[in-house]
């Protein structure tokens, strides 16, 4: 198996798709082909008992090919049950999720999470982020999993402007001290890098990915990453198996290339959803 | 005394007169799907004014259009975007203007207001809203404390006037059936006083009994139906099309360099009624098509 040439968003989907496992229950967020396409890839590969939920409640899909909407209509088809906003609130608060899913507008390095506003706390923002929908799943989920398309200064930010859901907080025990008994962010992939925490919840580098350079990861975070006594590990690379089953089974039109390919002969029209 | 069923179609202006100025409404679908757009850009033909909105945790197009037009005075919204495609720039605009009262909530705190409605209770208290800045902004995140004295949040009682929703199938008598995910709308009709809901076709009453546990809304949660093809458009309605995506990237154009003007004149108050806005946008021939150009 040797290393192959994909786009980031395949290498980061092949990454994510490492790190979960067989027979977790994970949830998927808003814009989030990368994570669903990490999902789909475990089930075809090391995870095969793994359940998936999009936020629209839609579990288990298997479209044979990406949607880019989280919520669009045909993931439906082919799928195992259809939840509600109700079932959502549920697995919020019976803390059913092993897995979930964050990316940020900024991402600071305790991994707290800032998709609401940047600018002064107080009167209108500088910028008015998307806000995020699900917050308590980031208090309740067992494995909460970063990633961000983006790596530069103004994503990975020493400090987060407003703290839209919790990372490690202040790091130490505040999370624990903060009422939350989950362990909190294990991990953020990034296209430069693999990052995680330290035992005080601060983020370093676990990996720098094959063909970047150190300083460049350095140069565009805005926090120091510490780790300079000696060299980064380098991320292994995808395998020509796991691009195979990504490019063929869950990704066949290019979604996540950087060129899309034609799409597959299968377009049976949506109104055979009705059963 | 009758002994006929009462049907519950109705036009939709007359449906529409339930949204009176200072109205609270929910609006349903989650993104840019199964969204009530016919029925928010006859809010906006009617010059709709001082509302109060909530829906479903992630929203986009309809919560978008109703702030563009001036009709919204005070959100309560977690999450607005328009996903891949990028943010909600009216929404993005009012915020950073100072123009929108946008009530910083998520789906824990939204769904709790709504399920204190649904239980007849003044408020419902959630245990897992802990270390977010909502703790501070939020005035859903109203501080509780459990049995136990452990501290939590007790977001109060979430109630609309009007829930304005859009599904696939219903028949005259309100019985109403989602082909896809219903999402939150199930809960936003039972935390409305009035229920009106688009569809995109009317099905036999005789057909709804043949899969009655397709039903997503029994009829008696429903006080009107009506039957808009394509009243979703440009968002999608789950099992018929897909969004229209084209369309809704010149909606972002336009909205982002602030011509929003330009897009109100040419697909909201230019078409006189909905069948007028099927017809511009290249009626039920353009729905079909959207399968092939997604």
């Amino acid at each position: 198996m040797s290393a192959a040439r994909c786009s980031a968003r395949e290498l980061m989907a092949v990454l994510l798709a490492r790190e979960l496992r067989d027979g977790e229950v994970g949830m998927t967020g808003a814009s989030s082909e990368v994570p669903v396409a990490a999902c789909l890839l475990a089930q075809q590969t090391h995870a095969p008992s793994l359940t998936l939920i999009l936020p629209s409640g839609i579990v288990n899909p298997r479209p044979g090919r990406l949607y880019r909407s989280a919520s669009d209509g045909r993931w439906v088809r082919g799928a195992e049950a259809i939840g509600s906003a109700y079932d959502l609130f549920e697995l919020s608060e019976n803390g059913r999720l092993d897995f979930m899913f964050y990316g940020g507008v900024q991402i600071d390095r305790h991994g707290n999470i800032n998709l609401t506003r940047t600018g002064p706390a107080d009167g209108p923002p500088a910028f008015r982020g998307p806000g995020l929908a699900n917050i308590s799943f980031a208090v309740v989920c067992r494995r909460i999993l970063l990633y961000s398309a983006a790596h530069t200064r103004r994503t990975f930010v020493e400090r987060v402007d407003y703290l839209t859901a919790p990372g490690h907080l202040e790091g130490g025990d505040s999370r624990r001290r903060a009422g939350i008994a989950t362990p909190g962010p294990e991990l953020c992939v990034t296209p430069l890098a693999t990052l995680d925490f330290d035992g005080e919840g601060v983020m370093r580098v676990r990996s720098v990915h094959p063909g970047v350079e150190e300083r460049d990861v350095r140069s565009r975070t805005a926090f120091d990453l510490g780790g300079a006594d000696e060299p980064w590990p380098v991320t292994p690379a995808p395998t020509q198996d796991e691009l195979a089953v990504l490019r063929e089974v869950v990704d066949p039109t290019g979604v996540l290339a950087d060129t899309p390919r034609a799409a597959p002969a299968d377009r049976r029209p949506t109104q055979e959803l009705r059963t | 005394m009758s002994t006929r069923r009462r049907p519950r179609t109705a036009e939709l202006g007359t449906a529409l007169d339930a949204v009176h100025d200072g109205a609270t409404i929910a609006v349903g679908g989650l993104w840019f799907h199964n969204a009530p757009s016919a029925a928010v850009r006859e809010l906006v033909r009617r010059g709709a004014a001082d509302l109060t909105l909530f829906g479903a945790p992630p929203s986009s197009f309809t919560t978008d259009l109703l702030v563009g037009a001036g009709a919204v005075r005070r959100a309560l919204i977690p999450h607005v975007s328009f996903e891949h495609l990028g943010l909600a720039p009216n929404v993005r605009r009012a915020v950073e203007r100072g123009e929108l009262e946008l009530v910083e909530c998520d789906e824990a705190t939204l769904l709790g207001g709504l399920m204190a409605t649904l239980e007849g209770l003044p408020e419902h208290p959630v245990t897992s809203l802990k270390g977010t800045d909502h703790l501070r902004s939020s005035p859903l995140a109203v501080p509780a404390t459990t049995s136990e004295g452990l501290p939590i949040v007790a977001p109060p009682a979430l109630t609309a006037d009007v829930a304005l929703l859009h599904a696939q199938e219903a028949d005259e008598f309100g019985n109403v059936r989602h082909l896809g995910a219903p999402f939150c709308d199930p809960v936003l009709a039972k935390a409305a006083r009035t229920v009106v809901v688009t569809v995109d076709r009317l099905v036999s009453n005789d057909d709804i009994r043949s899969s009655p546990g397709a039903t997503t809304l029994p009829a008696y949660l429903v006080d009107a139906v009506v039957p808009l093809e394509g009243g979703a458009h440009p968002c999608s309605s789950h099992g018929l099309y897909p969004h229209d995506e084209e369309h809704l990237r010149s909606y972002l154009a336009l909205a982002g360099e602030g011509a929003l003007d330009r897009y109100l004149e040419r697909w909201v108050t230019g078409p006189r009624d909905h069948a007028d806005y099927l017809a511009a946008i290249g009626g039920p021939e353009r729905l079909a098509a959207l399968e092939a150009v997604a």
